[in-house]
């Protein structure tokens, strides 16, 4: 967020993109005919004041709250959601925003397992958070999911750290071959963030922490997901056993809530007070 | 407060772009909560890139996948001929249930169905086997004369015409000398065969042959013997009892839907039990795993039958009306006791009286069967008694049970050969097919390579040509085929990598990703359902699809048909000739269309939802059961009293080429089953007197032999191997994403066994047979039969990719290079090892 990053000290890690947007606005305004007010944006001046005239103006929306029933009964551990993750973010190697786990049941004399998807948690009080030391990462308001700002994050991995539930990766700047050796694939950007940022040396998010959004870049402008029109978190859309139900937790007619009314859900390691936002269905 | 300011600017440019009034408000509520909690702020977004790449942008082209034979319906994001990502097709059913009630409850045109389709990791995993660095992208002759495995053939870059002019030229040579049958032809199974099979007849070579043969075809000998149809489908979803031997369907899944309806039958109430020598992922959904020793399947199969038929738990109807035999089979499994079959099974007969009553009493149920039991030399009789199963519970074709599916056709519209290819197609199958009582149409793989390899046979081959296969690590006893592949005059390969078997190749093509190419797949559902595949982009390296340098080939040697039309050029529908050879195959295709199950042109079908063909007819059950139209019957032929139950009627006297149409039962003449008695065959009288490919004489009974190999104080351990959800057969090894997932087949072995042979987990092993040998990495389980080692299948390669070079372990090295003897299915399962530590 280079155009903000001014006024704030920040460093410009990825100017590209927000030239894109100022320019964008800067023309915007000019047609509009703020010439004033457009040619201070472009000398980098804060956009707060137009800020509160638009927020004025809007109404407040209720906090949704986003999160994941996982019926574990479903779950065939077939692997399609790491995959599927894989393909919509294009995460890099050993970033892997969800894993299979596969956990043995107890002293069965089978050692038979079971299938656990594990996404980010999305906490209600993530101890990822308060533990930044740059401010990068935090919880939406809006919706609850816990995101990571690339162009704040050091990379230092006291994050990773404290998720108690490993749902962090380090991008340690790997690539793989199709993007390594230059193929038509290398130019495909990851749409996390809406940001689609085109995989560049030296450039985040390389050597950021990275993670689960639950696909936040297919909100739309209300953000909210349309499941019909594929604007779904890409773990859920594939998962072979329907497994994965994902809605707001705080609309009790969502799926979700509905499934954690009527079933026994558990959450994984309750005792730490995180409060996960993804619960299993046993 | 920190600083919202991006948001803000991106929102308004959204509110630009058409996101109207909804967008001011997201905007203003954003604002509204930004700064709520330390460090929260508007991240900001890159409008043009949204632009370039989100879901708005470039197109979605609906297709088929083909990271497996699978054929699962896919959606593929196009943007700038780049592929973006590819999704589940909501229109296709294969990606979603098998029984058509399923799918139309709640679908619509607009979105399909209900719930959203799926695919598996290998669909999502496309992108990586297009965009591989290591696809052979240009032709490759090769210049060092030595054909042993490792040996760098010296690899020369050449033109495509210089490729096609030196292979032709050879081909053409053959056939000009009357040889045209020694040019032996191996492909894949579900990928343009028909041109490959096109180019066999009109070259004049009966020596075409699949995949098939290697996969499942003593499965689909098994069930043809029994019930008529070689590939009955199972109604998990609406079944209570689901009894399944050595299939792994949750995570070898082949069909996406499995997963999903398995795990729905399971969550309404149906029991799932799974008889295996390992805990698969898919006994690790059902409440009973039933482990076995291998190849004793049958055993245990007539064990069950025993038991049924022992407490009158048989459906008596079904069985009175609809079977032949039963009284012989009842005889047979008289003292076949689960006592019995408990030293031969290791399952103690307390279980196997319980299982049996299971079965028989809770309905609707099913037993099915897959390449576990399939891949023993006693397969197709054991899985005749598994099948047979079915018969005593008597839910063949009905609701719950196994299916005998209607399949949606296309028009293979085959050519005539010439005068010339008819004098050679006259030739006997070189992999003496016609040796095999129960063989399939894809031929006899193993007996092509031990012929060849040991000069036997009814002649030599000269050239061979393999599209998409890969034999050295695919068909058991890689060194058999390696010696095989090295006396061939010529040998071209067709493939997307340089594998095992293109490095011992004279010509290698590169072939096309499935995201590159078109195809026409009739889907394994119950009801006619037939996907297209079409290119979503143009293939990377300029290269011609399979048919089209199948085509260009026949072409170059002036391949003409009995009317003395040259085939590859003249355009199917117009009959005019077609130079392009795209415009050529998408005609050809057109004319398969219009004159199939759908009567559309590929362009027609292109505009259908998901670019897939459904028949809103649906699911049919007991189609066994309906009785033929009056007006069929007006000319038919009874074989004997037309009043008698069991009479078998023709269209006209079979004497005369007359057709079976059915059969006398409850009166009135019905369908029936695709059985020489029309009925399900407990007893198979078309088996008496015959022989098998060994000589030895076929019982017409589904009896119980022991499989050939058994341990022995040197090689004391079965030998097993499956597949999993992360790989296909040995093609997907080279596949960042797909290793990832899965980047090594460890050696599993119970502690127990690895106690005794001095093993703890993650050690280094040598597995040896008296074939070959291979390292391996132990990982202890309880998953495994003790007297079992397993791994999963696909991995140890020592070409194919640099990625793929070097994992895991492969087991094709450890067997002799054998068919089954009744259907000339690949043994890829019984084998005997020993271990010691590397």
């Amino acid at each position: 967020m280079a155009e903000a990053s001014p006024a704030h000290g920040a460093p410009a890690a990825v100017p590209e993109l927000s030239e894109v947007t100022r320019r964008d606005v800067v023309g915007r305004l000019l047609k509009l005919g703020a010439v004033s007010l457009a040619a201070a944006l472009a000398s980098g001046a804060s956009l707060a004041p137009l800020l509160h005239v638009t927020a004025a103006q809007g109404q407040a929306k209720p906090q949704r709250r986003y999160g994941m029933v996982i019926d574990t009964r479903r779950c065939v551990g077939c692997d399609a959601c790491v995959a599927a993750c894989k393909a919509e973010n294009k995460t890099p190697p050993g970033v892997s925003y969800t894993v299979v786990l596969e956990q043995g049941l107890g002293e069965r004399p089978d050692d038979r397992p079971l299938f656990m998807t594990k996404p980010c948690f999305h906490c209600e009080h993530p101890p990822c958070v308060p533990v930044c030391p740059v401010g990068a990462t935090f919880k939406r308001s809006q919706d609850g999911i816990v995101v990571v700002d690339y162009d704040r994050c050091i990379g230092c991995r006291y994050c990773i750290v404290a998720c108690p539930y490993q749902a962090r990766y380090s991008d340690f700047a790997e690539n793989y071959p199709a993007v390594a050796e230059h193929t038509p694939w290398a130019s495909v950007p990851s749409p996390e963030y809406r940001q689609f940022r085109v995989r560049q040396e030296g450039r985040s998010p390389e050597g950021n922490v990275r993670k689960c959004t639950f696909c936040l870049h297919l909100q739309d402008e209300n953000g909210e997901y349309d499941k019909a029109a594929g604007r779904w978190p890409a773990c859920a859309k594939t998962c072979t056993g329907k497994a994965i139900h994902f809605g707001d937790l705080n609309d009790p007619n969502s799926e979700v809530s509905q499934l954690l009314k009527e079933r026994q859900a558990i959450r994984l390691k309750e005792e730490l007070g995180t409060e996960p936002n993804v619960y299993y269905l046993l | 407060m920190s600083q919202p300011d991006a948001k803000n600017i991106t929102r308004r440019r959204l509110f630009k772009l058409g996101g109207g009034a909804a967008a001011g408000a997201a905007a203003a509520a954003a604002v509204s909560g930004a700064g709520t909690r330390s460090g929260e702020r508007e991240l900001g977004i890159n409008v043009a890139g949204l632009r370039q790449w989100g879901r708005d942008a470039g197109q979605w082209v609906p297709s088929c996948c083909n990271m497996c034979g699978g054929q699962c319906g896919i959606m593929v994001h196009v943007v700038d001929g780049i592929v973006e990502k590819i999704e589940p097709n909501n229109w296709n059913p294969n990606n979603y249930t098998n029984i058509s009630a399923d799918w139309f409850d709640g679908y619509t045109d607009e979105h399909g169905c209900k719930e959203g389709a799926v695919i598996c990791p290998k669909g999502n995993a496309g992108i990586m086997a297009l965009y591989d660095p290591d696809r052979v992208q240009v032709p490759l002759k090769r210049i060092n004369p030595d054909k042993s495995v490792g040996a760098d053939p010296g690899w020369q870059e050449i033109s495509w015409d210089q490729a096609l002019d030196e292979i032709s030229a050879k081909l053409k040579e053959l056939r000009d000398a009357g040889e045209a049958h020694k040019l032996i032809w191996f492909s894949e199974d579900h990928s343009f065969t028909h041109p490959q099979m096109d180019f066999c007849t009109l070259y004049g070579t009966p020596n075409y042959s699949n995949h098939a043969n290697l996969c499942d075809v003593s499965r689909k000998a098994s069930f043809r013997t029994v019930l008529g149809d070689e590939r009955p489908l199972a109604d998990f979803i609406q079944s209570r009892y689901i009894m399944l031997f050595g299939w792994n369907p949750t995570s070898a899944i082949k069909w996406v839907h499995l997963p999903r309806v398995i795990t729905r039958a399971v969550e309404r109430g149906a029991r799932l039990v799974v008889v295996d020598p390992y805990l698969s992922d898919t006994a690790a959904k059902a409440q009973e795993w039933v482990p076995i020793r291998p190849g004793t399947d049958g055993a245990f199969a007539l064990a069950l039958a025993h038991v049924i038929i022992r407490d009158g738990l048989h459906d008596r109807d079904f069985v009175a009306r609809w079977t032949v035999g039963f009284d012989r089979f009842a005889e047979y499994v008289k003292d076949k006791t689960p006592e019995w079959a408990e030293p031969i099974t290791s399952i103690p007969a307390a279980a196997t009286e319980r299982l049996a009553r299971e079965l028989a009493t809770t309905k609707p149920a099913l037993v099915d069967v897959w390449s576990g039991p399939g891949q023993h030399s006693n397969g197709v009789q054991g899985g005749r008694a598994i099948a047979l199963l079915n018969a005593l519970i008597g839910t063949i074709d009905a609701p719950g049970g196994m299916i005998i599916p209607s399949k949606a056709s296309t028009k293979h519209n085959a050519p005539q050969p010439d005068d010339t290819a008819a004098q050679t197609l006259k030739q006997p199958r070189f992999d003496e097919r016609s040796k095999y009582p129960l063989s399939h149409s894809s031929g006899v793989y193993a007996q092509s390579f031990v012929n060849l390899a040991e000069g036997k046979g009814p002649y030599q081959p000269k050239v061979g040509v393999i599209v998409f296969q890969n034999p050295m690590m695919s068909v058991p006893g890689s060194q058999t085929v390696a010696k095989a592949l090295a006396r061939l005059e010529m040998l071209v390969v067709i493939d997307t990598m340089l594998s095992e078997t293109a490095m011992l190749a004279d010509y290698v093509l590169p072939g096309t990703v499935y995201l590159e190419r078109y195809d026409l797949n009739s889907h394994w559902v119950t009801w006619p359902v037939l996907g297209l595949r079409q290119p979503v982009i143009k293939p990377l390296f300029g290269q011609p699809a399979e048919y089209e340098t199948v085509a260009a080939i026949g072409r170059r040697i002036g391949l003409k048909d009995k009317s003395g039309k040259e085939f590859f050029r003249v355009g199917a529908l117009s009959g005019q000739p077609v130079e392009d050879l795209t415009a050529w195959y998408e005609e050809y295709l057109s004319a398969e269309l219009k004159g199939g199950s759908p009567g559309l042109t590929l362009e027609e079908f292109k505009q259908l939802p998901g670019a897939v063909w459904v028949d809103k007819k649906g699911t049919r059950y007991r189609k066994f059961a309906e009785t033929v139209a009056p007006e069929k019957l007006a000319s038919a032929y009874y074989d004997g009293d037309p009043s008698e139950e069991g009479t078998v009627v023709y269209d006209r006297d079979p004497a005369a080429g007359g057709k079976a149409i059915g059969v006398v039962v409850e009166g009135a003449v019905r369908a029936g089953f695709n059985t020489p008695s029309r009925r399900v065959e407990f007893y198979a009288r078309s088996l008496e007197g015959k022989t098998d490919a060994d000589g030895k004489p076929v019982d017409p009974l589904p009896v119980y032999t022991p499989r050939d190999w058994q341990p022995n104080e040197q090689y004391p351990l079965y030998l097993i191997n499956w597949k999993e959800a992360s790989h296909t057969h040995t093609r997907t090894f080279n596949n960042p994403w797909l290793l990832e997932l899965k980047p090594e087949n460890p050696l599993i072995i119970h502690p127990d066994t690895a106690r005794r042979f001095g093993l703890q987990d993650g050690d280094e092993v040598v597995i040896e047979s008296p074939y070959g040998s291979a390292r391996g990495k132990v990982k202890l389980s309880r998953r495994m039969h003790p007297e079992v080692v397993g791994l999963q299948h696909g991995f140890g390669h020592w070409a194919g990719g640099r990625n793929a070079v070097g994992r895991g372990t492969a087991d094709a090295v450890l067997r002799p290079t054998r068919a089954d003897p009744l259907s000339g299915q690949g043994l890829h399962k019984e084998t005997c090892v020993t271990l010691r530590k590397a």
